[in-house]
């Protein structure tokens, strides 16, 4: 019981010393066909977690980065989770037959590519990544 | 611990690495994506043998799945996933059809999902057996016991889900289900029964529940309950007393279980909760006792758990769990708890690969007519009514 109690003073002390980090500008970006310009905050999220998907009655589907910092940024400013929270959740989705795996890609251009050709696809990219063939989605 | 056992556990250890893979390719125009995990684990106790292994002596154990996906259309999806373990006395290599679903999702606040489904029922019974989603080498076993997983792990059936948005109040995930659940014949409550002199021929029934999930404006919190109507029927062989064996069913009138249970994460600090109680009554029917007096059972388990990222690889857990038998309907028992005091390390080797290694403090041995752990079988010496163990547990997963 010791080392248990032990774990638990040093977890308390973590999480007081835990501080926030500054989250990296990204865009998020759609392919032409969603018809919205905008998305709320809340939608986005559903969109990412895969309780929503469609928008303004067309059908949406998340694009997601494998790292980066445009990936950690937009993990932190619009989704809440950590990159590893997020990978696990994808695969208790997948694993427990309720999803199939969002398309995971490793690096904007890819992602500005995959989403200029995919029907509904919404991803996201670094702030001074290329938007070419792409809309800008605002985030209210 | 034989040499050749060892042998296997290495090379069962290695093959997922080399089986590993995740293939996404189009088949007529439909995106098709196949996925496998697999995880070998090794466990070590001081005293008690648990889990129908020989710990005692150090024992490893291994389980993994395939499964393969579609997405038909925007609306529909299929997918079936295969399942197989090794542990002690448990499954033993007879894999089954772990789920397969036909789904389709009308809107986001209404979809049917049909088939050999996963039910929704508490934090984590869908995700159980999925060792690299999870921080822990074992699951709290007050709640989630690998022994006894299949009573409640799937239905086949029917289910309506969605998710709604509550505007200012967050939103709701709802699942609404029936159907009938597996016969799993090597699953713990079948070796205890049978190492009792009752070998069960059948032990399934139906069951219908909901499970809600509610996630409120607090950023990273998530509350929720589950709860499922359960109509049970065994049917048994008595072989205890006497050269000719005798038929039996005992059938259930009454079996609810109900859960309830919460997540907050923030930051890098992950926070669960969980608690499920299961009350059950049966009358004997066959042969016919002349019974008037039904059979009670009921069992409560609950745990919290914390865990934090310390590093990108690593990340520190603990946990604390109970469960508790209802002492009235065995008062001989010795002891009618098992407390489990947890920590984890898990590290992170690569996007694939991770492991665990992990402490347990268990205090009571639990239900001894029944099966959570702890069976008389494995332990003809008695039971001791403490037990430390040591559990590393290596996972490979895409």
């Amino acid at each position: 019981m010791k080392c248990v109690k032990s774990f638990f003073t040093l977890a308390a002390a973590g999480f007081l010393l835990t501080t926030s980090a500054r989250a990296g500008d990204v865009k998020v970006v759609a392919n032409n066909s969603v018809t919205v310009s905008s998305i709320s905050a809340d939608d986005l999220i559903g969109v990412f977690l895969m309780t929503k998907s469609s928008l303004s009655g067309g059908h949406v589907e998340p694009v997601v980065e494998q790292g980066g910092p445009a990936h950690e940024g937009f993990l932190k400013e619009y989704i809440h989770k950590t990159a590893q929270a997020l990978q696990n959740y994808y695969r208790s989705q997948l694993l427990a037959g309720n999803a199939s795996m969002p398309k995971i890609l490793g690096s904007d251009a890819e992602v500005v590519e995959y989403v200029a050709k995919t029907k509904g696809a919404i991803g996201y990219v670094g702030a001074s990544a290329s938007a070419e063939g792409v809309k800008i989605l605002e985030v209210k | 611990m034989e040499a050749k056992t060892l042998s296997l556990a290495v090379a069962l250890s290695l093959a997922p690495g080399l089986l590993h893979a995740q293939f996404d390719f189009k088949l007529d125009g439909a995106s098709v994506q196949v996925h496998s995990f697999a995880s070998e684990g090794f466990a070590l106790t001081n005293q008690n043998n648990y889990l129908t292994m020989n710990t005692t002596d150090g024992a490893f154990f291994t389980d993994f799945g395939l499964n393969v996906s579609s997405n038909i259309t925007d609306k529909l999806r299929v997918g079936v996933q295969f399942y197989d373990r090794d542990i002690g006395h448990l499954q033993e290599w007879h894999p089954v059809v772990d789920w397969a679903v036909v789904d389709y999702k009308f809107s986001d606040w209404f979809g049917i999902r049909g088939g050999k489904v996963k039910t929704a029922l508490g934090l984590y019974n869908q995700t159980q057996d999925q060792e690299s989603v999870q921080t822990w080498a074992l699951m709290p076993q007050s709640v989630y016991p690998l022994d006894l997983r299949s009573r409640t792990l799937t239905h086949t059936g029917l289910d309506i889900y969605g998710h709604v948005g509550l505007r200012r109040a967050g939103s709701l995930g709802y699942t609404i289900y029936a159907g009938k659940r597996p016969n799993d014949t090597r699953d713990g409550l079948y070796y205890a029964w049978a190492a009792q002199g009752y070998p069960n021929n059948a032990f399934t029934g139906k069951m219908a529940g909901t499970d809600l999930r509610w996630t409120p404006p607090l950023t990273g919190l998530m509350l929720g309950g589950s709860y499922a109507a359960i109509n049970d029927k065994y049917h048994f062989t008595d072989v205890s007393n006497g050269p000719t064996p005798v038929a039996g069913t005992l059938n259930s009138t009454t079996m609810w279980i109900a859960s309830a249970y919460g997540e907050y994460s923030t930051g890098k600090w992950r926070f669960n909760a969980e608690y499920r109680r299961n009350l059950s009554k049966y009358f004997q029917v066959d042969p016919d006792p002349g019974q008037t007096e039904p059979f009670w059972y009921s069992d409560k388990g609950w745990f919290v758990s914390a865990a934090y990222q310390l590093s990108r690889r690593i990340e520190l857990g603990t946990y604390h769990s109970r469960y508790y038998f209802d002492v009235h309907s065995f008062p001989e028992a010795s002891t009618h708890y098992i407390r489990d005091s947890v920590v984890t390390l898990h590290y992170t080797v690569n996007r694939l690969t991770s492991v665990k290694v992990e402490g347990h403090f268990m205090d009571g041995t639990g239900d001894p007519y029944g099966s959570h752990g702890f069976y008389d079988a494995d332990n003809p010496q008695g039971l001791k009514p403490t037990t430390n163990m040591l559990v590393i547990r290596i996972g490979y997963s895409l």
